[in-house]
This record gives C-alpha cells, sequence and structure tokens, in this order.
C-alpha cells in the first residue's frame, strides 16, 4: 500500500482538483469518487437561513495528521483504494465555493470507491480539528458540531 | 512543577479571549484538574469546560490522563470541518 499516493493538507489557496487528481491517478487507475463540499448561501432544510460566508480556522498540525489518520483507515477498509487526496481549505470563503475536498482512484468503479470518499468525508467531521464561523445577515455563530472522539482517535 | 502550553480554538478562544498561553501546573496533573482549575481561574470558561474536546500534543485526551511535562494541550468545541 504505500506505493500509493496519499495527499493530505489544510489549505489558504483555491483547491485545484486537476491538480489533486493528477497526483492520485496511476496507471491502473480507472475510477475515481470525488466529494468536495461547498459554502450553501440558502438553506432550507431545518432552520432556514441565508449566509454571507463561512471562516474556518484550524489546529493545523493535529488537523493534518489526522487527516493521515483518516486516509489510512480508508486504506485499511478498501484496499482496493490507490490514490487518496484530503483537503481542507480555510479563511474566510463565500458562497459557491469548494471548501473540502476528498478524492478516492481505484481501478474500477464498483471497487468500495465511492463508500470510501464518503467515508472520508464523514470522519474528516467527526475527528479533524477544524470549525467555521456562519457569518449571515442576523449575526455570526461558531458551528458546533456534536462528534466526542473516543479513546484511540 | 510542570510547564505546559494551552492553545484555544474557535469558542473557547472566545471566551477566554486569547489564542494561547503557558502556565505551570503541579506535576501528575489530571485533565481533569486542569480543567477545574482553568474554571476557577477564568470563570469565562467555567460553563466551555462541560463540553470541551481537549488534546494532549496533538491527541485527544480524556478526563483521567496525566499532563506530561512540556505538554501542548488544546482545548476547542466538538469539530465542524467539511
Amino acid at each position: 500500500m504505500s506505493q500509493f499516493p496519499t495527499i493530505y493538507f489544510i489549505a489558504e489557496a483555491e483547491i485545484d482538483l486537476n491538480d489533486l487528481l493528477a497526483k492520485i491517478t496511476l496507471p491502473s487507475t480507472g475510477a475515481t469518487a470525488i466529494f468536495t463540499g461547498m459554502v450553501r448561501g440558502v438553506t432550507s432544510r431545518g432552520d432556514a437561513h441565508e449566509t454571507e460566508y463561512l471562516e474556518y480556522e484550524s489546529y493545523i498540525p493535529m488537523a493534518e495528521a489526522k487527516m493521515k489518520q483518516v486516509a489510512d483507515e480508508i486504506r485499511v477498509r478498501w484496499s482496493s483504494v490507490e490514490g487518496i487526496a484530503i483537503v481542507q481549505r480555510i479563511g474566510k470563503l463565500y458562497p459557491k465555493t469548494p471548501t473540502v475536498l476528498i478524492a478516492c482512484t481505484a481501478a474500477h468503479r464498483d471497487t468500495g470507491v465511492f463508500e470510501a470518499a464518503r467515508y472520508g468525508i464523514d470522519r474528516l467531521k467527526e475527528i479533524v480539528p477544524i470549525w467555521k464561523k456562519e457569518v449571515g445577515p442576523d449575526g455570526q455563530e461558531w458551528v458546533e458540531g456534536d462528534y466526542i472522539p473516543k479513546p484511540g482517535e | 512543577m510542570n510547564h505546559i502550553k494551552l492553545l484555544f480554538f474557535a469558542t473557547i478562544r472566545d471566551r477566554a479571549g486569547t489564542k494561547s498561553m503557558e502556565l505551570d501546573i503541579p506535576a501528575d496533573m489530571t485533565i481533569q484538574q486542569l480543567k477545574e482549575k482553568l474554571g476557577v481561574d477564568y470563570p469565562n470558561l467555567k460553563e466551555s469546560m462541560k463540553s470541551v474536546l481537549i488534546t494532549i500534543n496533538r491527541e485527544y485526551a480524556f478526563d483521567e490522563a496525566v499532563v506530561p511535562p512540556n505538554a501542548e494541550i488544546a482545548l476547542f468545541p466538538p469539530v465542524s470541518g467539511g
């Protein structure tokens, strides 16, 4: 598994999908599942509201270590996965902007590659130390998650 | 005494009014005792200490853990990346 590329970092600059894809694509790759989160300007589900921007911050050295841990967990669960990229952008991000990207490559699409990318974003939202403050017409508020990590996580 | 560094993020940083501080604490102080001390020394943090997540040297840590010398301790709310 060590010959497979694994990329993970906190970024202040725009996420460059083509660059990341080039880095995680091998001669044997035939499928890539990509998830990106976006800043949603208009929320209708639940507490309907509008968002002017989100401001992200991170405990960067720990965040990057935990991103590597998420990638390691993906490899334990899906040995078919070839390359993995996990990138979170921080700073002030406006609606329609990609904020996070998880991409997994594999030889074929029916090898669990969709589930691997899904697992990656779910775990990032549980254990990687990143927070966002939501700023809208009615003021600003930190968004708090609800996951409490367990020993060993 | 142990010399440690504290880092605060998100809501905890706002309430502490600072990003970081250095502190001398008794050797073998636990995370639980550190939370109690911070709640007393910084009343703004008292309420936050009930639900705060704490890391020691960039790994999640729990109430019974003993704070090692020169530790980098971070305090923050449940994460909300993505």
